[in-house]
């Protein structure tokens, strides 16, 4: 049904987007919480550089992302001589761009899931015995599981759509950055293409429907009273 | 024995409390922003005095010169908010069972079964909190912080938010907490049928400071506390004797002086004395005995004096006892009160809670 390469298309931009969610939701579940329950001092600041991503064009953000973390960037060449970790023009380099690309998406869900539940659950518990973090992750956590399952949701779907910035930072080389939009794109360039391209299309649809419905139902279950 | 000696700035005034509290249950009474909560939030570590101590039977939870600053979950304090705060993803048996499961077993002083019996929550222990009634959460509530066997029980105005009928039929849960389970309570409210029927040890606080401390029937009759509980909410309280039962009609007959009065349903024996409690503002006030009125409950006496008390206007009327009675400005003016008028205080029956015998 799908050639080879198509597969290796499919693969790739799986394993990107579930990186992705898995790299971000611990931050925002850090940022959310720290926006929704922290006051200090560069509060707006702090949130607005993280909805930037979301009113930037992504080719900028993408651009943004190589001068930092290009091989010859402020923090890339750091992150190499470190860590042995190499980001433009690798996959792990088009995680860090959907992840950046989605964060606000994300982030504003988990914030709105953290506000929603009432503080002083969590300052019951404490009084019951719980320490600070067993009485977040039993109450507060728990409460907004719904609001970090569609956070993950947006993440996840936002980096398989992700093109953009994507292309700006790692390029498209076909097995290491070459994720569906990016083949879609690449098809499309190509003649015969529009097969494949086809395919591809009908893949994204199906893949998107699947994670939307599969968050909804989670969700819902753990909303039941 | 708890120990408070401290100080604290807030938004508006400091908090400034020194109290002992010897005795089982302490009612902690004061108009709304006069430091109720705060008192019970430094005590139970939600809140960081500024200087002094805070201690129980000579352990200290928190100690500015020591340093000593217990965060709440290791102070075993229990705290009951007017608001239950059930977890609500959790089922009854799973809230009550929070702070249980996480005390090693060695240090659990009730076990699950007793106090679900005593509180009788047994019907309810698979549901969640969203299906239960406002009295039942608030007994869940009141299990919830009794199996994390506290060495205090904060109760900040815990039967607030309940009507009248359920008010009584949780006092007797009260009354089984502190006879059975010996837990000290604080015990903050605004009626003295209410606290009558826990305890007589109040303590008075106006403005973050103790105005009084010590048995309610003393500090109640000091010119400096009496206006003050009165104008906010605190009831007149009358000893009277019980004529007889009729629960058919769902009232009690009761006697006061020469005056006979219906009052709700409260099951006393006839010829027991009780006290029973009438708000100010439950009472109207009338010229003369009225004529085609609902209200049956009439109470003959005397304008003793008019005296305005934070913002609002009380009248004080001699029934053979000193009855506070509030009413509006406007209506003071209108009939033109004087001190030496005689009038007549209406009360529905509704209105009167029946409170503790008269000991």
């Amino acid at each position: 049904m799908l050639a080879a390469e198509e597969w290796e298309v499919l693969e790739l931009s799986l394993r990107v987007a579930m990186c992705c969610v898995v790299i971000s939701l611990p931050l925002g579940v850090s940022l959310g919480w720290l926006l929704a329950r922290a006051e200090f001092r560069g509060k707006v600041l702090l949130d607005g550089l993280c909805h930037l991503p979301l009113v930037l064009p992504p080719v900028v953000t993408g651009y943004v992302l190589l001068l930092l973390f290009g091989r010859r960037g402020l923090l890339g060449g750091v992150l190499e001589r470190t860590l042995g970790l190499q980001l433009a023009f690798n996959w792990k380099g088009a995680v860090l761009a959907s992840a950046v690309v989605g964060f606000p998406l994300m982030l504003r869900a988990i914030r709105l899931a953290i506000e929603s539940v009432d503080p002083r659950l969590e300052r019951v518990a404490r009084t019951l015995g719980a320490g600070p973090v067993y009485a977040f992750c039993t109450v507060t956590l728990r409460l907004a599981a719904p609001g970090l399952i569609v956070g993950a949701l947006l993440s996840f779907a936002r980096s398989l759509g992700e093109f953009g910035a994507t292309i700006a930072f790692v390029s498209n080389i076909q097995g290491e950055t070459r994720t569906i939009p990016s083949a879609i794109f690449t098809y499309l360039n190509q003649p015969g293409g529009e097969a494949p391209a086809a395919r591809l299309v009908v893949i994204s649809v199906l893949l998107s429907l699947a994670a939307m419905v599969a968050s909804e139902t989670v969700s819902q279950r753990l909303r039941r009273p | 024995m708890l120990s408070i000696d401290v100080t604290r700035e807030l938004a508006h005034f400091t908090l400034d409390v020194q109290v002992n509290c010897p005795y089982t249950v302490t009612a902690v009474f004061g108009p709304s922003g006069s430091g109720k909560t705060s008192l019970l939030n430094l005590v139970a570590g939600l809140l960081r005095p500024d200087h002094g101590t805070v201690s129980i039977d000579g352990d200290a939870l928190f100690s500015a010169k020591h340093g000593i600053d217990l965060p709440p979950e290791r102070r075993r304090v229990g705290y009951v908010f007017q608001d239950d705060l059930l977890f609500p993803h959790l089922t009854v048996r799973q809230n009550l069972r929070y702070g249980y499961d996480l005390l090693p077993s060695g240090a659990r002083r009730f076990a699950v079964d007793r106090i679900v019996d005593l509180l009788e929550l047994g019907p309810l222990l698979e549901r969640r909190p969203g299906l239960l009634s406002g009295g039942e959460r608030q007994r869940v509530a009141l299990g919830r912080a009794i199996l994390a066997s506290p060495r205090l029980l904060l109760m900040d105005e815990p039967l607030a938010s309940l009507d009248q009928g359920l008010k009584d039929r949780i006092i007797p849960y009260l009354r089984h907490i502190r006879s059975d389970l010996a837990i000290p309570m604080l015990y903050v409210s605004h009626s003295v049928a209410e606290i009558l029927q826990l305890t007589g040890q109040v303590i008075v606080l106006r403005q973050g400071h103790v105005l009084a401390c010590g048995d309610f029937f003393d500090i109640a009759q000091r010119s400096d506390v009496l206006p003050l509980m009165e104008a906010h909410g605190f009831e007149n309280v009358l000893a009277v004797d019980i004529v007889a039962n009729d629960p058919a009609q769902g009232v009690t007959r009761i006697r006061y002086r020469d005056r006979e009065l219906k009052v709700p349903l409260c099951d006393r024996p006839p010829g027991s004395r009780v006290f029973i409690g009438i708000r100010a503002n439950d009472i109207i006030l009338c010229r003369e005995q009225p004529e085609g009125l609902s209200v049956r409950n009439a109470i003959e006496g005397r304008i003793l004096d008019l005296s305005t008390v934070g913002g609002k206007q009380l009248i004080y009327v001699d029934v053979g006892k000193r009855l506070a009675v509030e009413i509006t400005p406007e209506a003071v003016a209108e009939l033109g009160f004087q001190a030496g008028d005689p009038v007549v205080c209406l009360v529905k029956t509704h209105s009167i809670r029946v409170g503790p015998d008269v000991e």
